[in-house]
Formats: structure tokens, C-alpha cells, sequence
């Protein structure tokens, strides 16, 4: 019975099949919501299916001067490493799948193993544009991985625990929003540089370096790698909305709180401006970092 | 009932034609138009003409597209360029020429410098005539294209001439 519990976790729910489709789901809402802003129509709903099957279905060239084994290796750990990080986190409004003592750093890590595949995946394309798409990815992963890391800590500091469904608990009762202010701005902003949306697409700026670290990646490695960042970003988005929005509740309500931080990231993201890799690492360091560290060392003193 | 293999290949095609067609990715590439056609094709990738609502999408790498959208003739130095590029995508892969030169050689016609029109180097399944086509135009033939590629009716490609140099 405990298998079959465990099987049906990773392969249909929560993870697996249902996360997948949920992504997909996230992403054409993040799409559709930044083409509103944009004034225009938007995508159909079933684009980002549309998208993945075509992409499945098309041929996969293997470029010359890759290793075979890391190329077609990478995108399945990065799609494998975004869906167990879905494990511990309460997707849909529900309980974690599974949970132990300091799960938040195991998902955070596992969370950044999309972003080093991508990097290693540029590096193993042997193509110039990769790259540099490796390089601006890798630099930016230095840049917010610490600040996010640190906002997420907040929390799990004044819950006293490092187990995302204690700490889940704990928000239940108190907004985050509200208490660590701070510490959810550099939350969100940490998420969409994860995410790699705009400002903090510079290393997949279509204008400049073509596609990024991906441009050797044509079919199912491509798709995979867009499934993996959809994944990513209904983890994330769950991550945020459950730490600084109040907890669970009500599965309906947290949807809701959900879809109306992508609303914000969306709005965001049609606002701002590309930033320069070296503006990029320059705020998160200058600002992102010591306010964070601010956040901590008040929580500390005031504890 | 146990379905046979010719229904599941149906079912599998059917579906993959279903998502071809509505996710075409386009790449575009000037081999020596002089700009007016492709200032059109940008023109239709602004929000104005919204073309996402086809799941169209313009992508800088070839690997990613499905779509070569070309202008203008080939000139001797684009010529080797854009063959590169037409192989470095992956198969099922279309070519769309928009403008007169595209289709003809246009104005360009003769020119020492010039390979000749687009179909003499690459299989072209789509013609966009118009000097230069309007974005409605443009729109209206990648639907045509994608109508043909519904019905599984592929526009009878002309064969390229990869060995000479011409």
C-alpha cells in the first residue's frame, strides 16, 4: 500500500502528471496576463500543451563536440529535481506529500538544480551564444540565490522550525506579508530572477545571445527544460503564497492568493527593463542581500 | 477491445498535427531584401497584429523554430548562410517567402550579385507575394500554410539545387 502511495505521489499527484499540467496552466496564465497588459488578445489556453507536444514530436539534433550522455542526460535531471521539489511543498493548497525536519533546504536546492543543468547544458553545447547563456546564467544563480534563500529563512525563524509544513502552519496565523515586509519583496523579485523573467532574462536575451544557454536544444531537450521552468514556477509561486500570504486555508483561496501573485509578477514583468548581468549581481548584492540580512539580524534581536 | 497499431499512429499523428498547427515558431532571415519586407514581418510581430493568439512565436535560434520566414533574393554571400541555417532546424521544418523578391528575384532580378530567387536554393512551401506584402498578407499566408498542413496536404515543394555554386 505504502508503494503504491508512493508511485502515485511522484507520477500523477502531486507531482508528475498533475504538476506538469498545472504548469502548464501557470504559464499560459503568466503569458496571457502579460499580453493584457500588453493590450493585446494573448495566447489560447492550450498553448503551452500545444508548445510541448510539437516540441516532443520534433527531431532532437545532437550538435557536434557535445557529450552525448550530458546532453541528452541534463534535461531530464533538471525536469526530475523541479518535480521532487514539488514533494515537500503544499501544491494546490494541499499538505506537502511528503515532510521531515529541514525539507526547505533540500527544496531550495533541488529547485537551483534547473538553473546549474541549464548552465552546464550551455556549457556542454559548445556553441558560443550557450555559452555565454551558461555564463550570465551561473553569475545570476550567485546573485539571488542567497538573497532568496535568506527571505525564505524569515519565516521558517520566527516558526521556529525548518520543516515547510510547521512553518506553513505557523503563517496560517500570522501574514508574513505583513510582519516581513522586506523579506517578501526580495522573495517575489528572488523568484522571478529564479524564474528568469524579465528584468533578469539576460542570459536568454533573445536580442543579444539568441536563445541563451538552450540554443543548441531543439526538441524533447527543450521541451523538457520548459516543462522543468513551468514546474519551477508553480513551486515557487506556491513556496511565496504559502510563507507570506497566509498559509493553506482553503485550497480555493490559496489558487486565488497564487494567481494573484503571478498577476503582480506579470505586471512586473511588463514594467521593467532588461537589467546587464553586471546591474543584476550589482542589486541583489547592493540592496537584495543586506536588506535581507537586516531582516534577519532584527528578527534575531527582537526574538 | 484492443485498439490496433493503425489507430494508435492515427491518434498520435492526429494529435501531433493538431499541435504543429497550433504551435508554429518562426525564425526570420533577410538573405538581401532591401528591409521593406522585413520592416512588415516586424511590423506583424507587434501587438497591434497580436500573433501569439496562433501560438506563433519569433525565435532567435533555428534549432527552436519551425518556421524560416525569408525575404528578399538570395545574393551570392547569403546564399551559403542561409542554407546553414535552414539545416541547423529541426525536421518537420516550412519556408515561408515573403515579397516579390522572394518569389521572383524582383527588382533584383539579374543582378550580378544574385543567386536568383529563394526557391532556386531551398524548398519553399509558402509564397507571400507584395512589394511589400502587407502584415494582414503576411498572416494570411502562414495561415494558408498551416491550412495545408491541417489537411495534410503539403504544398508540392520545389527541389533545391544544393551541389552547384552558382
Amino acid at each position: 500500500m505504502e508503494t503504491v502511495l508512493a508511485i502515485t505521489s511522484i507520477m500523477f499527484f502531486p507531482a508528475g502528471i498533475s504538476l506538469i499540467l498545472g504548469g502548464m496552466l501557470y504559464e499560459w496564465a503568466d503569458r496571457k496576463l502579460v499580453a493584457r497588459f500588453q493590450n493585446r488578445i494573448g495566447p489560447r489556453w492550450f498553448q503551452p500543451l500545444a508548445d510541448t507536444i510539437k516540441l516532443i514530436s520534433k527531431e532532437e539534433i545532437q550538435p557536434l563536440g557535445v557529450n552525448r550522455a550530458l546532453f541528452f542526460g541534463l534535461p531530464v535531471v533538471a525536469l526530475a529535481g523541479a518535480l521532487t521539489a514539488a514533494l515537500y511543498v503544499p501544491i494546490f493548497g494541499l499538505q506537502p506529500a511528503h515532510s521531515f525536519p529541514g525539507d526547505l533546504i533540500v527544496t531550495l536546492y533541488l529547485l537551483s538544480l534547473l538553473t546549474m543543468c541549464t548552465g552546464l547544458a550551455g556549457w556542454n553545447s559548445d556553441s558560443r551564444f550557450s555559452i555565454v547563456g551558461a555564463t550570465r546564467t551561473l553569475t545570476q544563480l550567485f546573485a539571488y540565490e542567497a538573497p532568496f534563500l535568506l527571505a525564505l529563512l524569515g519565516p521558517a525563524m520566527a516558526a521556529d522550525s525548518w520543516q515547510i509544513s510547521k512553518i506553513v502552519a505557523y503563517t496560517e496565523t500570522h501574514w508574513m506579508i505583513v510582519l516581513q515586509p522586506v523579506g517578501f519583496v526580495i522573495a517575489l523579485i528572488g523568484l522571478m530572477g529564479k524564474l528568469e523573467l524579465p528584468p533578469f532574462d539576460a542570459p536568454e536575451a533573445e536580442t543579444e545571445i539568441v536563445a541563451g544557454a538552450l540554443t543548441e536544444y531543439s526538441g524533447r531537450g527543450l521541451a523538457l527544460f520548459h516543462i522543468g521552468k513551468s514546474v519551477e514556477m508553480v513551486v515557487g509561486v506556491t513556496l511565496v503564497t504559502a510563507f507570506y500570504l497566509g498559509g493553506l486555508g482553503n485550497p480555493l483561496i490559496f489558487l486565488a492568493k497564487t494567481l494573484g501573485l503571478l498577476l503582480v509578477m506579470a505586471f512586473l514583468q511588463s514594467v521593467l527593463v532588461r537589467l546587464r548581468i553586471d546591474q543584476t549581481v550589482g542589486m541583489w548584492w547592493r540592496a537584495g542581500a543586506i536588506l535581507a540580512l537586516l531582516q534577519i539580524l532584527a528578527l534575531i534581536v527582537l526574538k | 477491445m484492443i485498439a490496433t497499431p493503425n489507430l494508435i499512429n492515427k491518434v498520435v499523428s492526429g494529435i501531433t498535427t493538431w499541435a504543429r498547427v497550433n504551435s508554429p515558431w518562426i525564425i526570420h532571415f533577410n538573405s538581401g531584401s532591401c528591409n521593406g519586407c522585413d520592416i512588415e514581418i516586424l511590423a506583424t510581430l507587434t501587438p497591434y497584429y497580436d500573433i501569439e493568439r496562433f501560438g506563433i512565436k519569433l525565435k532567435g535560434s533555428p534549432r527552436h523554430a519551425d518556421v524560416l520566414i525569408c525575404t528578399g533574393p538570395v545574393t551570392r554571400q547569403a546564399r551559403s548562410r542561409l542554407l546553414r541555417i535552414y539545416e541547423q532546424m529541426p525536421e518537420p521544418k516550412f519556408v515561408v517567402a515573403v515579397g516579390s523578391c522572394g518569389i521572383s528575384g524582383g527588382t533584383f532580378a539579374g543582378c550580378y550579385n544574385i543567386v536568383g530567387h529563394i526557391d532556386e536554393v531551398l524548398p519553399v512551401d509558402a509564397y507571400i507575394p507584395g512589394c511589400p506584402p502587407r502584415p494582414e498578407a503576411i498572416i494570411d499566408g502562414v495561415v494558408k500554410l498551416l491550412t495545408h498542413l491541417k489537411n495534410g496536404t503539403r504544398p508540392e515543394p520545389i527541389k533545391p539545387q544544393l551541389g552547384e555554386q552558382a
